[in-house]
């Protein structure tokens, strides 16, 4: 047995050997040191002094938005800013007051601006002021001795054609705020930088990740002003330090159809309002506008504050999509939901015929028909088509509030329809639980009696409506609504499409959906309907009016007609409909905020749409030697 | 023996090196900050030295008979302490690798490190000491190394993990680990190495490795920071800019520049020459350090000198090599040159421990 001190001892061969080890990867570190300050010293130091180079970022081209019709919604062009580079900045007062001549920017404001980088690196370039005009680029470009560390850097912007007519649907990009940055790193695994662009609302937000493409980067000299020119590799130091070329984002083909939404546009012009379009076999969409509307170009080149508070302030919420954030009584338009879970239920048949005499009573509670005179004895199609209350309300009497809501969820009621775009509402389809839950007491039947013919407490989207529409015209399939039909490269390959969804399928016997229809027929194309001044043999269209207050009765009875209430009062006027009747291709709902009739003010909105689009990717069907 | 006399037996040479080195160390950090936003960090530095140093000096009189008793319990309360700092980290957001206590944040990982040596000294001075390790012998042991690796990696911090692997290579090496035996066990970390890299790391931990191999390739900043050391050090040429002329500092071209990379900034101002002679004093240390392992009276002390090697030596080389480009950017600090509290405190407390070795030989 050996005592402690011998076997340390033992160990000595090993400790010696460990300090060689030491010793020799300590000498390979003064090779490398040897090597970097003598061999390559002179080089380096010549980098150092000058700190000519520098790394910067190369903006990837973000895809464009290209229209149903092949043209192109939102493109790139090059957007130029002032900016500083604090370290080849000189003398600082005089070049700001300079500034400040050519940019008309106040002093107190360009600091803000810089202040705002305090913490990072003295050679990132600062933006002092976005999208100058030629005049201003001249000013700078042509004395930049005067302006040391101010040069003019060129970016990409995004560009919207027709921009108000598509504002909500391709949203807008701005920087990316603090508050996203980390959120957004964690999402997307990447490394985003403070003044990085992405989307924030729109195809834009929902499809940012596709549109985005990837940033390169490109090694810049710089001489002792701050201007720069690409860095040529010429005494092959750096061996790497070539530019990495930026991947240009993907384009995106929506479902859009650039001219209908343009005449959709015009339709509604001087409205509030909105309207969407739906293919019925695939629920792409092919118009879908709300007006008023704003210039999201004005997001990416700097935004005017005045632009903005007057957006915020606007009572008609032009920031607002109002065609999935803003629901309203469908009013009429859901009549035939009643009627179709009627029909399903056995409370009626398509026979079965009622009497109305203007008004019918549940306990002490008269309910008017908005016939005075009534409509005498009413069948299911001449309820539809006259659009008398008396009949729903009598199928409602039979009829739970519970299945009622069942069927209308199939259709689409309260329920998202999961677009891809954010900030969708759900609407609302009322049941027993829903009311203990927010009301905390009973539903009772006068309320079915109301949501029966759409009003009370339920409310819809213009989208949802369209869609309803959409699925009672094909067969009973909701389909869930398409925006964009394929995701493209920038070398034209197809990366990803998207292929119609069936969300829900009510699984009922046509026939039943066909009474539907033919009342919806009869509504334009009877002399006794409702929107009987749409009656075209050709577009055949078929539809539904709707004409919702909003406000009590005894607000405005003083008044003989709408059109003499002051205009927050006055009706909202809905249209929903499809055509062709007998060969259905598109559903279209418009509700016309405050329009008064939903025939007069909603439906020639969707007559028009109908019939351009029907001229245009059907002509057979509408062509008049048939 | 008496407080006065026993301090008049402390290994100089050793607090030499750390005083020395740590005035180095804080001219270089002042140069770095200087008329920055974190000129404060000198002042914190001095203050966490300070502290270090008393530590030193408490540690020095703890006698290594306690040390062995308590190696144990002091690597699994370190255990429990990492899993603490995980659970915190789950309750926060994200990454945390530190407890707070009041003001002061502790990095539970910077102390594993030491008690990973005490754990390993205390089995390897216990299983037959008088003969050679063999390779089966090495691998039970494992059962210390692997535990906390695995939940420092968690945190993430891949640098820290990796230094606890080499002080176990460091230890299993100095226990005459046959020359065979040590090819296999390389070759066992070049394929562990090989599975982690494609299966464990994260990206932006893949991604300085890959930096490191082609740092030119990298299209963030990554590249460009190694880049950027790389011509400060380049462009001190023999004697350096002089202190605090660094060209590189001032402007921000370096991130971290207070803690990972004080050496480019060091080398930038003080050249090549001082560069060596930098390097020269870290040599000095190693040789104290192992004189006096070779000098203990027990082979539990030799181990536990051997471990402090191995983390010194680990910061030493990988530091230098990661700012010159030699090894990838992994973030390890400069032992006494680095801002940073925990750090400090940990060389402190390596320091008092060894001195007490070191001053117990030389009494019976």
């Amino acid at each position: 047995m050996f005592d402690e001190e011998e076997i340390v001892e033992l160990h000595h061969e090993r400790a010696d050997f460990l300090f060689g080890i030491i010793l020799t990867l300590f000498g390979l570190l003064i090779l490398r040191l040897f090597y970097l300050q003598f061999i390559r010293g002179d080089i380096l130091y010549k980098y150092s002094i000058e700190n000519r180079l520098r790394s910067e970022v190369v903006w990837a081209p973000r895809g464009k938005i290209i229209s149903r019709d092949n043209e192109v919604l939102v493109d790139n062009r090059p957007r130029f800013d002032a900016v500083v580079t604090r370290q080849y900045l000189k003398k600082k007062d005089e070049t700001f007051s300079k500034l400040e001549k050519v940019l008309n920017l106040s002093r107190e404001e360009l600091q803000k601006k810089i202040r705002k980088y305090r913490g990072e690196p003295a050679y990132r370039p600062i933006i002092l002021k976005k999208n100058l005009s030629n005049k201003e680029i001249a000013l700078i470009e042509t004395q930049l001795e005067k302006f040391p560390g101010i040069s003019v850097q060129v970016s990409i912007s995004r560009e919207y054609l027709s921009e108000e007519m598509g504002a909500h649907l391709y949203g807008y990009i701005s920087e990316i705020n603090s508050d996203q940055l980390p959120k957004y790193k964690k999402r997307d695994n990447y490394a985003y930088n403070l003044g990085d662009l992405v989307g924030q609302a729109g195809i834009e937000k929902s499809f940012d990740l596709d549109l985005r493409g990837q940033n390169g980067r490109e090694y810049v000299e710089v001489d002792a002003l701050g201007r720069k020119r690409k860095y040529v590799n010429t005494d092959n130091f750096f061996s790497g330090v070539e530019a990495i070329k930026s991947v240009p984002g993907n384009n995106l083909k929506i479902t859009i159809d650039k001219e209908l939404q343009e005449l959709a546009a015009d339709l509604l012009k001087e409205k509030v309002g909105s309207v969407v379009a739906i293919d019925v076999k695939t629920g792409e969409i092919i118009t879908m506008l709300s007006t008023p509307s704003f210039k999201p170009s004005s997001f990416t080149r700097g935004l005017d504050k005045k632009y903005w508070q007057s957006l915020l302030n606007n009572p008609l919420r032009p920031l607002y999509d109002k065609t999935i954030q803003e629901h309203y009584s469908p009013g009429s338009t859901f009549k035939i939901i009643t009627a179709l879970s009627g029909l399903i239920e056995e409370i009626v048949t398509p026979y079965t015929s009622f009497h109305c005499n203007g008004s019918m009573k549940l306990g002490n509670r008269t309910y008017h028909c908005w016939k005075e005179r009534g409509h005498g004895d009413v069948s299911l199609r001449k309820a539809i088509r006259e659009s008398c209350n008396v009949y729903f309300q009598k199928i409602a009497l039979e009829l739970d509030i519970d299945v009622l809501a069942q069927y209308a969820n199939l259709l689409g009621f309260g329920v998202k329809t999961g677009i891809s775009l954010a900030r969708e509402t759900s609407g609302l389809m009322p049941s027993r639980s829903w009311k203990k839950k927010t009301h905390g007491t009973k539903w009772n039947k006068g309320e079915t009696l109301s949501c029966s013919i759409g009003q009370s407490f339920v409310l819809t989207t213009t989208l949802q409506l369209a869609n309803a529409y959409a699925a009672i015209s094909n067969g009973g399939k909701l389909m869930k609504p398409i925006l964009v039909r394929e995701v493209i490269d920038a070398k034209g390959k197809v990366v990803k499409t998207f292929e119609p969804e069936v969300i829900k399928n009510i699984n009922i016997e046509d026939h039943i959906l066909r009474e539907i229809r033919s009342g919806l027929y009869e509504v334009v194309n009877h002399e006794q309907g409702t929107a009987r001044r749409f009656k075209d043999k050709l577009v055949k269209l078929a539809g539904k009016t709707g004409t919702t207050q909003v406000v009590s009765k005894s607000k405005v009875e003083h008044y003989e007609k709408c059109e003499d209430f002051p205009y927050k009062y006055r009706h909202n006027a809905v249209f929903a409909g499809f055509a062709p009747y007998d060969d259905p291709k598109i559903a279209i709902a418009a509700i016309v905020e405050h329009g008064c009739n939903g025939g007069l003010s909603a439906g020639p909105v969707v007559y028009n749409l109908a019939k351009r689009y029907l001229e245009k990717y059907h002509p057979n069907l509408v062509s008049k030697i048939k | 023996m008496s407080l006065r006399k026993k301090t008049l037996k402390f290994d100089f040479s050793l607090i030499f090196c750390m005083i020395g080195l740590f005035l180095i160390g804080i001219f270089n950090l002042y140069s770095i900050t200087e008329g920055q936003s974190k000129s404060y960090l000198v002042s914190y530095q001095i203050v966490w030295f300070c502290l270090s140093l008393s530590i030193a000096f408490g540690f020095s009189f703890i006698s290594s008979n306690n040390l062995l008793r308590y190696s144990y319990w002091i690597f699994f309360f370190n255990i429990l302490l990492l899993i603490l700092v995980l659970v915190l980290g789950k309750v926060g957001m994200g990454a945390q690798r530190w407890i707070g206590i009041g003001p002061i944040r502790i990095q539970p990982s910077e102390f594993m490190k030491l008690s990973l040596i005490f754990a390993l000294a205390r089995w390897f001075s216990e299983k037959s000491p008088d003969q050679s390790v063999s390779l089966k012998e090495t691998l039970l042991p494992l059962a210390f190394v692997l535990p906390p690796m695995f939940l420092i990696y968690k945190q993430p911090d891949l640098g820290t993990s990796l230094i606890l692997l080499i002080i176990y290579s460091f230890i299993i090496f100095y226990r005459g680990l046959h020359w065979k035996s040590i090819f296999k066990v390389a070759g066992l970390i070049l394929l562990a190495g090989i599975l982690m890299y494609s299966f464990l790391l994260k990206s932006y931990q893949k991604k300085r490795i890959l930096t490191f191999l082609n740092p030119y390739e990298d299209a963030k900043d990554a590249g460009y920071n190694a880049i950027q050391s790389e011509i400060a050090i380049g462009s001190g040429l023999f004697w350096g800019k002089g202190f605090n002329k660094s060209s590189q500092a001032s402007l921000n071209f370096l991130p971290e520049k207070h803690t990972d990379f004080v050496f480019s900034i060091f080398s930038e101002e003080h050249g090549f020459f001082g560069s060596v002679i930098l390097i020269i004093l870290f040599a000095l240390l190693f040789y104290r350090l192992i004189s006096i392992a070779k000098d203990a009276n027990r082979i539990f002390d030799s181990i536990f000198v051997i471990g402090v090697v191995a983390i010194f030596f680990s910061h030493i080389f990988v530091n230098i090599g990661m700012v010159s480009g030699i090894l990838p950017i992994v973030g390890l600090p400069l032992p006494f040159m680095s801002y940073g509290g925990s750090s400090l405190l940990l060389f402190g407390m390596c320091i008092g421990f060894v001195n007490s070795i070191s001053t117990s030989r030389t009494i019976f």
